[in-house]
Order: structure tokens, then C-alpha cells, then sequence
């Protein structure tokens, strides 16, 4: 068997053919290092910080290692259970509501009428307005006795026996267990004002979505014999799905951590009936001061937040493949 | 070459950030002096008289010298909630915005040269969490707050605040002050946390047109009142029912009717104590306030609206703190008669009328009327720079000059010294009034051993609004007992 003079034997004492030295160009990780410095600076460290609050608890010395103690007493409380039910209520009813009319109202404004510039600009409103000052306008709106409409709404003839007071009425009697639902018209008012002021965002990504859409493909499908219903089913919705769960996600992360249109619209109430986990957050760390807590808290909600975001992905993934 | 020229340039930036955010070095003059130095012998002073041999050596030195003016004064910086730069006449918060601008240069120029106080506006909601994640991570923090009384526990639970106990009993003031607000200002551990700047407490503001025959002395009679007002068409109080601000219900009008019957929260070993005869009696009561009609929708609302119905006169009374005169304004009379000048003027205006009076919270049978303590304090939070000039400032805010202008700016109630409470300017018939009723209530501090206080009245608060408004079939005992349970297994 011929060797090749310069191949080395056994492992080879020859002369070394000189390898072509692999270069590693640096610039481009130097260049991305400040961007990774302020990642680990704003989004690393606090995340590892709240994980090392979560097992001590603050006495008067200092920090104490307390292990899971924070985590026991949170899954010891009723309040949890309950703050999650209604934050399950809430997403649902804030993220199905606000898809929906998002997705209906773009299909209209993709018509291209004259006017679709003023309505897409007026639809903007409500986004550039603060959650703490939106929710104080749907506040005064309601409030019983002097708000606005609530010489309407505390009309018994119109809402019998008593009328309704939206802020402090009772909620019905949960159909299943302890399960908030039906919600509280506080929670549905809620959740009316936090769509209202998520739908222009929403709106403007479905729209972008759906004027990426070919019209050569819709009209094919019409040719093809499709109805409207259809075409939104089989064409337009398989095509702008990954808009949608971009859209979904925005909905369910802002939904679940939000917490200023709680804090300015019900403040929790009444009672208990709107009081959702992140408001619940907000309680141990900011007003009882308990920051360990409330860390165990903000661990379990990013918990949750992964799991939402993994089981989204994977659903829209299957049906974007079967699609 | 290129990555390596980068890397250097990318050291270069961060070299230079870090340089522009390094603190300033303090000013002093640099005075270059030349000594001569023989080898036999070294001379350090005077300079003029060391040439005695030739010169054989000569070493440069560097002497910094402290320049020879008087040294600066130190900032005091505070924490109030009131703004200095705002100027809004329509701020709720413009009275004590005013004091500060005020005082301010009055306390510069008493302490020229000394000290300079510098107030950085911090929202009361903002305070706590501000103050206790600052001392924890060790970051700045101020010489000096404002706070209510019912800080002193979390603060004391999360080590934010000083123990001032021995500095105290050295101070002039510290025989006249008042013993109640002494103990708002102690911990668990009965060492003092803050000094008291004024006292506030609980009473009930009353129109005196809604109860021609006087105000009820029992809460019996008050149901029947209530029940005459309810065919007026008016409402017999109003009140913060909502479970709004973690609770805080639960220290304001529901404690007044807790202390009313006897009762209390606090069982003095850091737990809290509902289920009692007294509690359950008072919260039968509230409850049947509530659900026979005497009291309006608007109560449970939150955010303070409970009070329109006080400010329009369609409720009769409001019990709340005696510092809620600053905000309940403008006033309708039942008379029809307006206080409209729309600050705190309203309520005093309306008291020196005659239209508004001050009166104890009617009383449980064989009870006398229930009252919290609260105050308003000033403390110095652990890792201060400067407490020695905040104790100055303390002193300075309880002197028989400045402590008038305070009570009754952002104070807003009741001077905490016994010589100040004898001055003119609190002999008016509001603090007349108040001090009167005071004396004839049972006025408690609500908290003394519980840390956690939010924590507690939340689940108070929660408990109170399920018996009195959403299931007011529930058993009173078992849901106080609920709700006991679980605050105390939060309690190590």
C-alpha cells in the first residue's frame, strides 16, 4: 500500500505539513460584548438576585437562610389559590377578548377603505395612555353614585333588583369549588379596560400580518369556491399565525405581569374579586415589605410565565404543521 | 489587527466610563514646597533658617494643605412626601408642599454654616419600600424621614430604622411628650423607632343637621338614627369599608368600632388575635349598619371616595383619622351652604361655624368610645450619614418655635408637647374640639407586637368586608377565625 511521501506513519515523526491555522475573528464577539454586559447587568443578575432573596427572609440583623421556607408559607396560603384563579380568569377573558377584536377589526381595516389612516390613527389612542391613568378614567367612569355612568348602571329598572354598582357588587356563587367564575363584574370591567387599552398594539400587528398576505392566494381560493368564513379559516389564519402568537404572548406576558390597571381600576376589590397574582406580588414586596416573599413569588410567576410561553409554542407548532 | 485595535478602543470607552463615574475628589489646594535635604542633617521647618551647610540634595515635595476657609456645611437629606417644587394650589398634598417651602430657609439660616437641609420629594406610597430596599442593598439613604406610626413595626421587623430609646430620654422634650404617641413610636421590643411630630387620632366628623337631637352616644342609638336618616333618604356615615390599600380599612373607622365594643388585633405576642365576643359584636353591628341601608354604596369604592358622601352631606358622619380634615373638602352643608375654598380651610371653616363638629365614636354597650392612636414622626434610618444633624433637626422641629408651624401644616392634628398645646394657635374650636374628644375616647395603638402589619389588616380587612357586605350569612367567629389562622401561620 502506497504512502504518500509526506503522510506521516505511526502517528507520524515526518515533516509536519503545516495546517492551515483556523482564524477566529474576534470583532464580532467584542462588538456584541456591551450588549451582553447590559443583558447580564439588567436581566441576569436580578434574575439570580430575586432566585438568592427567595430562600432568606430580612430580620432585623440582616438576611437570614431561611431554604424553602417562603415557598411553604406562600403554598400554605389560601390567598395563592385564589389570587391564581383569578389571574386564570383574567388572562383568559383579557387575551381571548383582545385577540378576537383585534383580529376582526384589522380584517375590516385591511379593506383599504379612504378612511383607514384616520381609524387605524384614532385606534391608537388608547395605547399611548399609561395603565395607571387608563385605569383611573374607567375608575371615575363607574364609581358607584357619582360616576358617570352610574346614574345608568344603578338604574334598577334597567338592572334589576338593586342596579348594578360595578365596583362593589358581589360576585356570583363559583359554579365549580372555589373556581372565580362567573367573575365579579369588577373582573369583566377589568378585564374590558385592560383589552380596550391592549387593542391598538394588537390590532396593528394583525394588520401588518394580513397585508403580507398575497391577494393572488385569497382570490385563488375564491375561484376554488371558498366562502369568506372559510378563507379566514384555511387561508388567512394558518398564514398569520406566527403574528398571532407573537400577539398571544404579548397578551398573556402583559396580562399576567401587569399591574398597574389592577392597582388604579379596583385596587384588588372588591374584596378579594379582582385581586390577581401579580397585584398579589405587589402587596408582599411594596406594601408589606416582606421582599423574600415576595421574591418566592415573582420565582413561582416566572415559573408560570415559562410554562405559558412553552405550551403556547408547542400547540401553535402542531398546528401550524398541520396546517 | 483589527480585532485587537477594537479590544484596546473597547478598554479605552469602559476606562473612561468608569473614570466619569468615579466620585469627585474633594477640593483642596495643592501647595508645592521645595525642602532642602543635607545629608548630616534634615531640617522640616522653617524653611528660611535650613540653609546652614551647602546644599548638597535637593527633594521636591508634595504637602497638601486644607485650604483655610471654614469648613462647609453638611446636607441633611430628608425624605418627606411633600414636594418643595410644587406649586400646584390644587395639590392634595399643597399645605405640607408649603411648610416645606417655608421652613426650609428658616432652618438654613438657623443652622448657617452647619447645616443645610436638602428634602428629595418621596411619595408616601413610595417611602417603605424605598427606605427598606435602600438600607438593605446598602444604598444611599437619607439622615431623615417623615413617616405614620404604622411604619414603626415593618421597619423595626426589616432593621431600617435606628433605636433613638437613649437619646431620647436625653432631650428636653422627652417629659412632656405625650405617652401615647411615645408608645406608637415603639417597637416589639419597646425601644423607640422614631419621635412622634404630632398626634393623630381617630374621631368622627359629624354634620350637625343630620342629627338635630346630637350625636348618638351608643351604637344602639345610632342604628336609630340611622333608620331616620334612611327615610330622608340620607345615610347614617360613610366610612373606608373597601378592602382598598392592603386593608388599611381595618386601622381606620373598622378599628374605631373594634375598640368601641373592646375589642382589638393585636394579641401582644406577634399574632393576631380576632376571634374574640368583643370583635364578633362589633363586626354584628357594622354589618347591620350595612345591610339595613344606613350606609352608602360609595363606602366600599376605595381610593378615599367614601368621602364624597361626607363632602355633599348625604351620609350624617365620617369616623376617621383627625388628619382627614386636611382632605375631605369641599363642603355641602345640609343646609346647602359651601365651603369651597377647597383646602383644608373647608373643615375648619365649617367646625368654627357650627356645622361640622368633632364627637367620639358612639360605644358598645357598657364600653367607651374606640379610637387608634396615630401620629406623624420622624426618624433616622440605619446607615444615615449624618444623624448628628438629624437629631439636630429633630430637636429643631420639636422646638416651642418651629413644632406650631408643623402640627399645624403637615402635621395635620394634635401636638405631641404638653407646652405647645397650650398656645394660641391650638386653642381654635377645632383643636379644642379634638383634644376634648380624645380625652373622652379609649384611644389604643393599634399594633404593638404584630411585624407584619399590612399582612394582618389585609386579612382583617378581607374578613370584615366578606362578613358586613358580600356574605352577610356567614358565621362572624368562624371567619374571624379563618382569617386569624391564616395571618398567624405566616408568623414564625
Amino acid at each position: 500500500m502506497n504512502q504518500p511521501a509526506t503522510a506521516p506513519l505511526l502517528g507520524g515523526f515526518g515533516p509536519k505539513k503545516a495546517k492551515p491555522r483556523r482564524r477566529i475573528d474576534l470583532l464580532p464577539f467584542i462588538l456584541i460584548l456591551p450588549t451582553i454586559l447590559v443583558l447580564l447587568a439588567i436581566q441576569v443578575y436580578p434574575a439570580l438576585y430575586t432566585i438568592v432573596l427567595s430562600v432568606q427572609e430580612r430580620e432585623q440583623t440582616g438576611w437570614e437562610f431561611v431554604g424553602l421556607q417562603n415557598f411553604e408559607i406562600l403554598f400554605d396560603s389560601a390567598a395563592l389559590g385564589e389570587s391564581a384563579g383569578h389571574t386564570v380568569v383574567y388572562l383568559m377573558g383579557y387575551a381571548s377578548l383582545t385577540l378576537m377584536l383585534a383580529f376582526f377589526i384589522a380584517l375590516l381595516l385591511n379593506r383599504k377603505s379612504h378612511l383607514s389612516g384616520v381609524y387605524i390613527t384614532l385606534l391608537f389612542i388608547p395605547w399611548i395612555l399609561a395603565d395607571i391613568i387608563a385605569g383611573v378614567v374607567f375608575r371615575l367612569l363607574v364609581l358607584p353614585d357619582y360616576g358617570l355612568f352610574s346614574g345608568f348602571l344603578q338604574n334598577p329598572a334597567l338592572f334589576p333588583p338593586r342596579g348594578l354598582s360595578v365596583l362593589t357588587a358581589d360576585a356570583a356563587k363559583p359554579w365549580i369549588g372555589n373556581f372565580p367564575f362567573p367573575p365579579s363584574p369588577a373582573m369583566v370591567y377589568l378585564i374590558l379596560a385592560a383589552s380596550w387599552r391592549a387593542l391598538p398594539f394588537i390590532t396593528l400587528l394583525l394588520l401588518a400580518a394580513l397585508q403580507t398576505i398575497s391577494n393572488e392566494v385569497i382570490e385563488s381560493s375564491r375561484i376554488d369556491g371558498a366562502n369568506t368564513w372559510q378563507t379566514i379559516r384555511h387561508i388567512t389564519i394558518p398564514l398569520i399565525l406566527p403574528t398571532m402568537v407573537v400577539a398571544l404572548f404579548n397578551l398573556t406576558l402583559g396580562g399576567i405581569n401587569g399591574v398597574g390597571m389592577v392597582f388604579s381600576l379596583t385596587g384588588g376589590g372588591p374584596g378579594t374579586s379582582t385581586h390577581v397574582l401579580s397585584y398579589f406580588l405587589y402587596s408582599i414586596g411594596w406594601v408589606s415589605l416582606d421582599f423574600g416573599r415576595a421574591a418566592a413569588l415573582a420565582v413561582i410567576l416566572a415559573v408560570i410565565n415559562l410554562t405559558l410561553i412553552a405550551g403556547t409554542l408547542r400547540i401553535t407548532r402542531v398546528q401550524h404543521r398541520s396546517a | 489587527m483589527k480585532a485587537r485595535f477594537a479590544l484596546i478602543a473597547l478598554l479605552a470607552v469602559i476606562v473612561m466610563l468608569l473614570g466619569a463615574c468615579a466620585q469627585p475628589t474633594p477640593q483642596v489646594i495643592e501647595k508645592v514646597v521645595t525642602q532642602v535635604v543635607t545629608q548630616e542633617k534634615v531640617v522640616e521647618k522653617p524653611v528660611e533658617k535650613i540653609i546652614e551647610k551647602p546644599v548638597e540634595k535637593v527633594v521636591q515635595q508634595t504637602v497638601v494643605v486644607q485650604a483655610p476657609t471654614k469648613a462647609p456645611a453638611r446636607k441633611i437629606v430628608s425624605w418627606f412626601q411633600y414636594d418643595q417644587g410644587n406649586v400646584d394650589p390644587k395639590s392634595d398634598e399643597r399645605v405640607g408642599n408649603q411648610y416645606l417651602r417655608d421652613a426650609i430657609p428658616v432652618f438654613n439660616k438657623a443652622f448657617d454654616g452647619k447645616w443645610i437641609w436638602e428634602n428629595q420629594y418621596t411619595p408616601w406610597e413610595k417611602l417603605g419600600a424605598k427606605l427598606v430596599a435602600a438600607v438593605q442593598v446598602k444604598a444611599e439613604v437619607p439622615d431623615l424621614i417623615e413617616m405614620g406610626g404604622s411604619y414603626v413595626t415593618s421597619f423595626y421587623k426589616n432593621g431600617v430604622v435606628q433605636d433613638l430609646t437613649e437619646w431620647a430620654k436625653a432631650q428636653k422634650w422627652y417629659a412632656e411628650m405625650d405617652a401615647s404617641a411615645l408608645r406608637n413610636c415603639s417597637g416589639p421590643d419597646g425601644k423607640l423607632y422614631c419621635i412622634p411630630t404630632a398626634n393623630r387620632p381617630s374621631q368622627v366628623f359629624v354634620w350637625k343637621d343630620r342629627y338635630p337631637n346630637g350625636f348618638p352616644k351608643t351604637t344602639d342609638e345610632w342604628l336609630k338614627e340611622g333608620e331616620r336618616l334612611k327615610k330622608e333618604g340620607k345615610y347614617a356615615m360613610t366610612f373606608f369599608g373597601s378592602t382598598a390599600f392592603n386593608g388599611n380599612g381595618a386601622a381606620r373607622a373598622v378599628y374605631q368600632t373594634i375598640g368601641s365594643f373592646g375589642g382589638g388585633y393585636d394579641d401582644g405576642n406577634g399574632k393576631i388575635k380576632l376571634n374574640t365576643p368583643e370583635n364578633v359584636a362589633a363586626v354584628a353591628w357594622l354589618r347591620e349598619m350595612v345591610q339595613s341601608g344606613y350606609v352608602p354604596e360609595i363606602a366600599f369604592a376605595g381610593g378615599f371616595q367614601e368621602e364624597q358622601a361626607f363632602m355633599d352631606s348625604s351620609a350624617g358622619a365620617i369616623p376617621t383619622g383627625l388628619f382627614g380634615y386636611r382632605y375631605i373638602n369641599p363642603l355641602t352643608a345640609p343646609s346647602g351652604k359651601k365651603y369651597e375654598k377647597k383646602t383644608q380651610d373647608d373643615m375648619l371653616d365649617a367646625i368654627a361655624a357650627g356645622d361640622v363638629y368633632l364627637a367620639p365614636m358612639p360605644a358598645g354597650p357598657g364600653k367607651k368610645p374606640g379610637c387608634g392612636t396615630g401620629i406623624a414622626a420622624l426618624a433616622i434610618p440605619v446607615g444615615a450619614k449624618n444623624p448628628e444633624g438629624a437629631k439636630e433637626f429633630i430637636n429643631w422641629t420639636l422646638s416651642a418655635e418651629q413644632n406650631p408651624a408643623y402640627v399645624v401644616g403637615p402635621g395635620g392634628g394634635l401636638p405631641v408637647l404638653k407646652s405647645i398645646s397650650a398656645l394660641p394657635q391650638f386653642q381654635a374650636p377645632f383643636y379644642k374640639q379634638a383634644v376634648a374628644v380624645a380625652s373622652a375616647s379609649d384611644c389604643k395603638v393599634i399594633w404593638t407586637s404584630v411585624v407584619n402589619t399590612p399582612a394582618a389588616e389585609t386579612a382583617i380587612m378581607n374578613a370584615v368586608y366578606k362578613l358586613i357586605k358580600t356574605d352577610p350569612k356567614a358565621d362572624i367567629a368562624a371567619e374571624l377565625k379563618k382569617a386569624e389562622e391564616e395571618y398567624n401561620k405566616t408568623v414564625k
